[in-house]
């Protein structure tokens, strides 16, 4: 890397290359009293040991004049690849929550625990009370492959509990292996005296520079597609035959993040790379990291994804590369269907097995993820109590929501009086609502342009009464929305989707298809609320009057031609008609 | 400047006492104000004959000057005019007059002052002046510096000595308070003394160690000369009064009209005594305009907590202060609790009245003294028995004047209830900035006092006037409180270690931007505590710019509230006692300010625990290396 051409690299990877493998300032930076903030490039470091540095967008303004800095805090966000944690690791969880963050729990799109509000001198605390409930942080964020989100409920079936294990055993094979976390955070010993070279330690799958870009692997079991396996960078998806997994269809190359008005980039759907087996899967995992590694764009961070490696050189050419690494051919992709990206909300039973051994799974439906305790629902306080009762799991899904899993079928009652007891209900308000996610945007995104957590519940609730008019309440309706182009919700994989532009507008998507397979259409431009009610409004009437028996609305839209189809990632942003 | 009128004629009379300034007032021609005010006093004594050796408008400048002198002053003035000839003698080119009296020893008079704010200093000093002139040999002593056994030499002997904490001696008298109180105090026999205590009719021990001292001067053989006088926050004019008098009294019997000999230097000191540099021009009495520059709640939405930084911009001559002095403030009361309480007691909401009682009474404080007067004007047992055993402190813990009137309702007249009001007294607030960084300005940091109590909001009255009743570009009526024993050190290099919670901060902001405009090189160290550090890091900004260009180098803070377990300063003085330790050795001043109870108890024995840990002995060597410190005016303690 160090040659005489003028180093055209992104800033990111000089600040890699010099951060002795993730520490940089980061240890010191803690210690300064006098501010809330860390180093600016040690906040990019900082991501790679699962925490963001971020600063309340709400109280900006009068900060300044208050001769206060503004008012930073962190996100920290946790890595719990299949997204299940124990009754014990709840109750720690939730105390974490009031000791040292803002009260609340946020489960993500990735099937995790983020905190939000925790400030620097808390930092190190948190991560330790973290690592003392056996959950960490490593790689939660940053150039590296993220936290491995497996169909939700590994309890569910067998091949659930499949695609759980191979969830975890990939995020533990491509954990960095830097002792910089231990050194920085548990007071291990410092591997690397400051300020030796990083050449003593060593990184074996990723080197001094990491990955161009985050990196994520999602595993997923049809015919549901909750995880989004099209929306990530590389992906499983089970083959199971008689109840057992027999292997995997492997897809790469998709991501949802764009920048409005630069046409370059663009969602993109992955594409099925070919099929290896559950002894290969972890080795093919690895390779297409591995590929994208050494492959990807180091320049340009907004071209740096694998989704823009594999526009650049085509399926063949990756799956020949991952091929060669590995050794051996990929098999011919398997057939597979899906019909449905979001989570069946309530009660089910364990689909297979002993009848003796069968268990009870409650699947609820939780508000933009968000665990906070509000007058008449607090719903934080009874997961509290049940986790203390210590009678079921809890599996994080990949839509924001929350399994309580593995109930013996007498303790069902016992669960669902709890849940009365603090006002949460099992069954949503409406279909749309039950698979509506927003990302979490204002105050704490620094990149948020508009609102998205705190919008999108009122918003439903004005469409809910278009939907009742309509005979459409109970009809599932994917809606997401963003607030802004990064797609953190995957708001382009839903039949109605909101990607923020400005305070209070939104571009509104069309068209994506109910099972996650088709990306969506721009249908009309910085549209704020009122707006918004009146364009859908008569689309939905017409839905309700109109689809065939079955026909989902992102079909439909694009069969009464109100936008056209989506066919692939890179015809994102053709044949727009923008609304009137 | 009209309300520097009296002051202006004073100069007269005191200059007069000085020879360089009688001469001014021979040739001076008077300013219209101090003839107005002479005009008032003419023709009560006999005057001077038209045809005295003097032209006539001296005749009549003599004339006015001999009309408005006390006795005192006459007999001085004869005598320093029997002095005047005596020394210059024939070098005059006169016939030589004899003295009109012999020469006579001066009276020898010991003033001592326990003083924490400065105050009861300030008396000490002026009676002192006072006695110097009027032929005493008076010599003044700090109790800070001195033992109980100074006062068996005494023969006449005048206490000025204030209240602090709960009754308490101020904390720099302390051992001369407890020297005196024990055992080992010496015997006064025949020792006349005579008592001024101040203190704050707020508090329910008023007065208290005056009064204990009072009683215990007596009991130790002292014979009370002038009968003990407990003043309030208004003791300005009481104060002086009460000197004069005393002086009067220790003064020989046959001085008065025969005249004393007084001895004047003419090449000494006594020549230019008529400015007195300790006393500031703009005081409670004679206050100062200023203009509301910004008013600014520092603490972030969300905070607990609501601190006030105000700027207040003085347009007027001779304005001045030091960081470590304080301002002080004369604010004015809610007009919606005046006219409750003008309500409360029968007179509706009289507009002039309530106007008046807010803006110059005080109609919060619930004192024993209110209550005394209030159960005399309304012959009320119910409100007498408040005053039996520990009744007051129960029911005045959080009630206001408003209750008792509510509890005890009783008409009355608008003369009888501001007869019941004591004047509103001043507040004082640490000065937060150096004028050097900001000309003409104060700054302040004013901590919102707010509380419920009996189903009623409440508010401290000059916090509140800043926070509730003020905006930018209002004014307010602020003086200068100067603080000798708070003030950086001389030598701008010696090292600074400045510790403060929450308000307590002010000073030190105002000390750094004071050793910035100076360039000094001197090291400083903050320790600074709040509850938040999110919201409630007053200055936050500005100390990071100080830590950057390095006029700030060294700064801890330890926020209580944002862990699980409390953290105070004291505790990160402990953790860095080390490094504090070394700064002491090289000569470092320490200061503390804020809260007397919530902190600076704290700070003190863990400074003590420090020292003693360093002097590898216990506490009391502790105490006693912190005590030198103290001596050495290298502990400075500016605590409310
Ligand atoms: C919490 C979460 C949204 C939520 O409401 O749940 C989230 C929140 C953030 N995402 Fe995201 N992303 C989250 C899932 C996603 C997804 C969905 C997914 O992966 O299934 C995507 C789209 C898929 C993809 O990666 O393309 C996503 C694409 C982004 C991007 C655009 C990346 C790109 O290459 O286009 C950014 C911005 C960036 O990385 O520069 C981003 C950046 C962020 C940051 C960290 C903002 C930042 O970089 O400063 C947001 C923190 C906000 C906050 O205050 O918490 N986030 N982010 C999700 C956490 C997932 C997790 O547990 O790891
Ligand atoms: C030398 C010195 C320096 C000072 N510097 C500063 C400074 O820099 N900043 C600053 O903010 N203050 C400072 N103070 C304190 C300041 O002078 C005032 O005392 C303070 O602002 C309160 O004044 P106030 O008029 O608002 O309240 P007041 O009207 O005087 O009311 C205060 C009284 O209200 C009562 N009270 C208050 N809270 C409660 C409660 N919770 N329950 C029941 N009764 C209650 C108590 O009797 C208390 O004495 C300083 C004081 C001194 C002596
Ligand atoms: C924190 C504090 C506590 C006080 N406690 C008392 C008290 O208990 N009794 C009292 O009569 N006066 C009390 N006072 C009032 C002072 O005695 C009064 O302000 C006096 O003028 C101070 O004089 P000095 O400046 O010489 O110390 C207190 C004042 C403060 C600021
Ligand atoms: S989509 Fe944009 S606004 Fe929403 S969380 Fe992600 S980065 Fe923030």
């Amino acid at each position: 890397m160090t040659d005489t051409k003028p180093d055209k690299r992104a800033k990111n990877e000089i600040i890699k290359e010099n951060s002795r493998l993730l520490r940089g300032g980061i240890a010191d930076g803690l210690s300064n009293a006098v501010t809330g903030a860390i180093e600016e490039d040690d906040t990019q470091l900082l991501k790679f040991h699962g925490s963001y540095m971020q600063d309340d967008r709400d109280v900006r303004g009068e900060r300044a004049k208050k001769k206060l800095e503004k008012a930073f805090s962190f996100m920290i966000r946790l890595r719990i690849p299949g997204g299940v944690v124990s009754p014990k690791q709840w109750i720690a969880l939730d105390d974490i929550a009031s000791t040292y963050a803002n009260h609340t729990l946020r489960l993500t799109t990735r099937a995790t625990f983020q905190y939000h509000g925790i400030i620097k001198s808390n930092l190190k605390r948190s991560m330790q009370a973290i690592n003392a409930a056996c959950l960490d942080t490593i790689a939660a964020c940053g150039d590296v492959n993220r936290n491995v989100m497996s169909a939700a409920n590994p309890f569910l079936s067998k091949a659930h509990g499949t695609a759980y294990d191979l969830a975890k055993n990939i995020s533990d094979h491509l954990l960095p292996k830097t002792g910089a976390y231990h050194e920085i955070w548990l007071d291990g010993e410092k591997k690397i005296p400051k300020p030796a070279s990083a050449a003593a330690e060593n990184e074996p799958l990723y080197g001094p520079h990491y990955l161009p870009r985050k990196f994520k692997i999602v595993i997923a079991v049809p015919p549901d597609n909750d995880v989004d396996i099209f929306a990530h960078d590389a992906g499983f998806i089970a083959v199971v035959e008689k109840g057992e997994v027999v292997g995997w269809n492997v897809t790469v190359g998709g991501g949802m993040g764009m920048t409005h008005g630069e046409t370059d980039t663009f969602p993109r759907t992955a594409d099925v790379l070919g099929f290896c087996t559950t002894e290969q899967a972890v080795e093919v995992g690895e390779k297409i990291m591995t590929v994208q590694r050494d492959w990807g764009n180091r320049e340009l961070r907004k071209n740096a994804r694998l989704k823009y490696t594999m526009e650049r050189v085509g399926v063949a050419t990756y799956r020949a590369e991952v091929e060669k690494r590995l050794g051996y051919k990929l098999g011919p992709a398997r057939p597979f269907k899906f019909n449905y990206t979001g989570d069946r909300i309530g009660w089910h039973e364990t689909t297979d097995g002993k009848a003796a051994d069968k268990k009870w799974h409650l699947t609820l439906y939780v508000e933009n993820g968000r665990i906070k305790d509000l007058p008449g629902s607090t719903h934080r306080e009874s997961y509290r109590e049940i986790a203390e009762l210590g009678i079921c799991d809890f599996v994080l899904t990949s839509n924001q929501n929350l399994i309580l899993a593995n109930i013996a079928a007498k303790n069902k009652s016992k669960i669902e009086d709890i849940l009365k007891k603090h006002g949460v209900s099992i069954a949503t308000s409406s279909g749309l609502r039950r698979n509506a996610m927003a990302c979490v945007a204002l105050p704490t995104c620094g990149l948020a342009l508009a609102e998205s957590e705190r919008f999108l519940p009122d918003l439903i609730t004005s469409l809910e009464d278009v939907l009742d008019a309509a005979g459409l309440k109970n009809d599932d309706i994917m809606l997401r929305m963003t607030g802004c182009p990064n797609g953190c919700a995957r708001p382009y994989l839903a039949e109605i989707g909101f990607v923020g532009r400005n305070p209070g507008l939104y571009n509104l998507y069309l068209g994506a298809a109910h099972d996650g397979t088709r990306l969506s259409k721009l249908y009309a431009q910085d549209v704020g609320r009122d707006k918004i009610i009146a364009l859908l409004t008569p689309i939905l009437k017409r839905y309700a009057k109109d689809r065939k028996t079955g026909e989902h609305f992102g079909d439909f839209v694009i069969r009464a031609g109100i936008v056209k189809a989506t066919p692939a990632g890179n015809k994102f942003h053709d044949d727009v008609k923008l609304a009137g | 400047m009209l309300g520097r009128a009296r002051p202006g004629a004073k100069d007269v009379a005191d200059k007069g006492q000085s020879g360089r300034v009688c001469v001014k007032v021979y040739t001076g021609t008077p300013n219209p104000a101090e003839l107005q005010f002479l005009e008032t006093r003419v023709a009560t004594l006999p005057t001077l004959p038209k045809n005295a050796p003097f032209t006539a408008e001296d005749v009549d400048y003599l004339n006015r000057l001999v009309q408005r002198s006390t006795p005192l002053q006459r007999s001085w003035l004869s005598g320093f005019l029997a002095g005047l000839d005596a020394a210059a003698g024939q070098t005059l080119g006169l016939p030589s007059t004899a003295p009109a009296a012999a020469s006579r020893p001066r009276t020898p008079l010991t003033i001592i002052y326990g003083s924490e704010s400065g105050n009861a200093e300030s008396l000490a000093m002026k009676a002192k002046k006072a006695a110097s002139k009027l032929n005493f040999d008076a010599k003044i002593i700090d109790m800070a510096d001195a033992d109980p056994s100074v006062l068996a030499k005494a023969k006449n002997l005048i206490v000025y000595i204030s209240t602090w904490g709960e009754g308490d001696p101020p904390q720099r008298a302390v051992d001369f308070y407890n020297g005196l109180m024990g055992d080992g105090a010496p015997k006064l026999n025949g020792v006349r003394f005579a008592v001024l205590a101040l203190g704050d009719t707020a508090y329910v021990n008023f007065c208290q160690t005056g009064k204990l001292i009072d009683e215990r001067l007596a009991a130790l053989g002292g014979v009370r000369a002038a009968d003990r006088m407990d003043l309030d926050l208004d003791f300005a004019k009481a104060a002086a009064a009460w000197t004069d008098k005393t002086l009067g009294v220790f003064t020989p019997a046959d001085t008065g009209p025969s005249a004393t000999v007084v001895h004047v230097d003419f090449k000494g000191a006594a020549l230019n005594d008529d400015a007195d540099p300790d006393e500031p021009l703009y005081t409670a009495e004679n206050p100062v305009e200023a203009e509301i520059a910004a008013l600014i709640n520092l603490n972030g939405t969300g905070s607990t907590r609501e601190t006030w930084h105000v700027e207040l911009a003085v347009d007027a001559p001779g304005f001045t202060y030091k960081p470590g002095d304080a301002i002080g403030v004369l604010p004015e009361n809610d007009p919606a609790l005046a006219a409750d309480l003008t309500q409360a007691v029968g007179l509706g909401s009289d507009a002039s009245l309530t106007l008046k009682i807010s803006k110059s009474f005080d109609i919060t404080t619930l004192s024993r003294a209110t209550i005394d007067q209030y159960a005399k004007l309304t012959g009320r047992k119910d409100v007498a028995a408040l005053l039996d055993g520990d009744a007051l402190a129960k029911f005045s813990a959080d009630r206001q004047l408003v209750d008792l009137f509510k509890a005890y309702p009783e008409n009355l007249s608008a003369d009888q209830l501001t007869k019941l009001l004591r004047p509103l007294p001043g507040r004082l607030y640490s000065v937060a900035s150096s004028l050097k960084a900001h000309e003409g300005e104060a700054h302040l940091l004013v901590g919102a006092v707010r509380w419920a109590s009996h189903g009623r909001k409440r508010g401290g009255v000059a916090s509140t006037f800043f926070a509730d009743r003020r905006k930018q570009g209002d004014t307010a009526r602020i003086y200068v409180k100067p603080n000798k024993h708070y003030a950086l050190p001389a030598d701008g290099k010696t090292p600074i270690i400045m510790i403060g919670a929450g308000t307590g901060v002010a000073p030190y902001r105002g000390f750094i931007e004071e050793r910035e405009a100076n360039a000094d090189k001197g090291k400083s160290w903050l320790f600074f505590g709040e509850r938040n550090f999110s919201n409630d890091f007053l200055y936050q900004l500005e100390w990071q710019d100080w830590m950057a260009s390095g006029a700030l180098s060294n700064i801890d803070v330890a926020f209580s509230r944002d862990q699980p377990e409390k953290i105070y300063v004291q505790q990160r003085l402990w953790e860095r006692r080390a490094e504090l330790l070394s700064w002491i050795a090289d000569g470092a001043h320490i200061y503390v300010c804020g809260d007397e109870k919530g902190m600076a108890k704290d700070v003190d024995a863990t400074l003590v625990k420090i020292l003693a840990e360093s002097a590898k002995g216990d506490l009391e060597a502790g105490k006693v290396k912190l005590k030198e410190l103290t001596k050495a005016n290298r502990y400075q303690r500016d605590v409310y």
